[in-house]
């Protein structure tokens, strides 16, 4: 009797906690919560947007701010990190063209990225902490690191000479408020 | 008649004529608005740049117009504007400028349009939160601002000068709190605080046939926290987790979060590299809800995974627990295997209480005959001593 009494409260706890649970974070909730949006601004206190379908760099004032493109990070694994925009529409990705890498900006479902591992190396970038700013590399391209032009509205690109004074490849990576 | 026909007809085509070159011209291929608004102050310089060609290239061909009057820019009799490079000038720049202005970028075989607005405003403390640029300091780290947007009027400027103000006072090369680097545009501060938040201003001269513009540019200083956050530890599951198939099983994966402070970490579980809910979309594996909760000012969450039930293809798969927060990165793998040892024991309960049983009985009955026996003998030796102790008894009495 005491047995079943038990395991009848066990029953109603776990129809409690199963009822929770979909009102609290369900599948496709938990997998966004795996996002996590970033502010990233270079050293030179420029920030990124978006202008003809390029991610740009420049300076924003007042109203224009709300053109900020926040970094949506998915973190594949230590140090890897999938880079996108547009709350996780568009990923940045590495390709090879002639002998330059070009930073692309690609409409993928990111998730399933982590089951073919070849595809997601384009994507991949790794992050180093380097006091309080961060560099990308690209895993796919070992030395091509993310960078924008010391002037404004050009291009973000990737460039093999991080010590070029031209070249900013150090950014204020912050953390926004959780999802 | 005839002359007079041919008159018409002549005239006609002469007034259609640059209307057709108009529509020649609206033939060009509009890429829509560009986004980035200009906003500056009169009596400034200002250079409108094409966001179609950014960089001018010498096979381009840019020309402008404004909007409202449809009118090409610079007009006849206007001097404070021309196009230098593909980029429009404005110098200097009045309030009636404001205004959207349209770039037209031929080349030999394509024709693009693009427009931007500008608004020039009063220069005045009350503009200020209209055209400032927000710029970002880490406390008690040292950070960079930069007089923004200049590169116009810095090129081939070797003795370039930015006067820096905080709250409109200027700030002098030999303060201690900020140096103003020669030769860019940038200033260094030192160990930021708190009080180093506020609006700032930078600005230098330009000089355009002998006449001197002010271009100033205004930055609202935003003082950031550091971002200080304990590293999340994985606390179990073990490596190996027990189970019987056709049961259900849950391993919580559970998380310390630190001290007081709690970070803000993410915790999830994979099935062989694949998320829960893509791996198994039946629902047969699941991710339980997440748990937040304190021990003695510990901070812990836990995500448990739930198989209902266990099946053979569990003990072949990789699960991983993972955790993030901020930059950091934990898993740690754990396997599922069959609980063989737990199906002996169900044989082997009964049988050994059978055994106990079995032996108990048979000692009982064992002991109980011996102890018969041995009755029987105290019984004689007790008589024997009794017998024997008498004779004595009797003397000592007699």
């Amino acid at each position: 009797m005491e047995m079943f009494r038990c395991s009848l409260s066990h029953l109603i706890s776990l129809i409690f906690l199963l009822f929770h649970s979909e009102a609290a974070c369900g599948p496709t909730r938990r997998r966004l919560c795996k996002m996590r949006t970033f502010r990233i601004w270079d050293v030179n206190q420029k920030v990124f947007y978006v202008s003809n379908n390029q991610l740009v760099a420049g300076y924003l004032q007042a109203a224009n701010a709300k053109l900020e493109e926040k970094i949506e990070v998915m973190l594949t694994e230590s140090n890897n990190a999938f880079l996108g925009i547009h709350g996780g529409k568009l990923w940045l990705s590495c390709v090879k063209s002639g002998d330059k890498i070009r930073l692309q900006l690609e409409e993928v479902d990111i998730t399933d990225m982590g089951k073919n591992k070849e595809q997601a190396k384009r994507f991949t970038f790794i992050h180093s902490q380097n006091g309080s700013t961060t560099s990308f590399e690209s895993a796919d391209n070992p030395g091509w690191f993310l960078c924008t032009e010391s002037e404004g509205d050009m291009p973000v690109s990737l460039t093999n000479k991080p010590r070029d004074a031209t070249k900013v490849t150090q950014f204020y990576f912050q953390m926004e408020p959780q999802c | 008649m005839l002359i007079l026909y041919v008159m018409i007809v002549g005239a006609a085509a002469f007034t259609i004529q640059p209307e057709e070159h108009t529509v020649a011209a609206r033939n060009c291929q509009f890429r829509g608005k560009h986004f980035k608004k200009y906003f500056r102050v009169e009596e400034e310089p200002v250079v409108l740049r094409c966001p179609q060609a950014r960089s001018a290239s010498p096979h381009l061909n840019i020309m402008w117009h404004k909007n409202d009057s449809g009118r090409l820019v610079p007009g006849d009799e206007e001097t404070r504007m021309w196009v230098q490079d593909g980029a429009l000038w404005i110098l200097p720049a009045l309030q009636r400028d404001s205004g959207t202005y349209i770039c037209t970028v031929r080349n030999a075989s394509a024709c693009d349009e693009m427009s931007t607005d500008l608004k020039v405003f009063e220069n005045t403390e009350a503009s200020l939160p209209f055209i400032s640029y927000l710029q970002i300091l880490t406390l008690s780290s040292s950070g960079l601002l930069v007089c923004p947007e200049l590169s116009d009027f810095t090129h081939n400027k070797t003795d370039l000068n930015i006067q820096w103000y905080k709250d409109f006072a200027p700030l002098d090369q030999d303060n201690r709190k900020s140096l103003s680097l020669g030769g860019t545009t940038h200033l260094f501060i030192y160990n930021v605080s708190v009080e180093d938040a506020g609006y700032y201003s930078c600005g230098m001269i330009f000089s355009h046939n002998g006449t001197r513009y002010n271009i100033t540019r205004n930055i609202k200083v935003r003082v950031n926290q550091k971002e200080e956050e304990p590293i999340p530890v994985i606390v179990s599951p073990h490596q190996t987790i027990l189970a019987s198939l056709g049961s259900r099983l849950t391993i919580p994966c559970k998380v310390f979060l630190g001290i007081g402070t709690k970070s803000i970490s993410v915790v999830w579980w994979t099935a062989n590299g694949t998320t829960i809910d893509s791996a198994y979309p039946s629902g047969r594996v699941t991710e339980g809800p997440e748990k937040e909760y304190s021990e003695n000012n510990e901070n812990y969450v836990e995500v448990p995974l739930v198989f209902d039930p266990v099946i053979r293809e569990d003990l072949n798969t990789d699960f991983e627990c993972t955790v993030t927060n901020r930059m950091s990165f934990q898993t740690l793998h754990t396997m599922v295997k069959e609980a063989s040892t737990f199906s002996w024991r169900i044989v082997l309960a009964p049988l050994s209480l059978v055994l106990l049983v079995l032996g108990g009985i048979y000692m009982h009955r064992r002991y109980k005959h011996r102890a018969g026996k041995s009755y029987g003998l105290t019984t004689v030796k007790l008589a024997m001593k009794i017998f024997k102790s008498h004779p004595i008894k009797i003397k000592e009495i007699k």
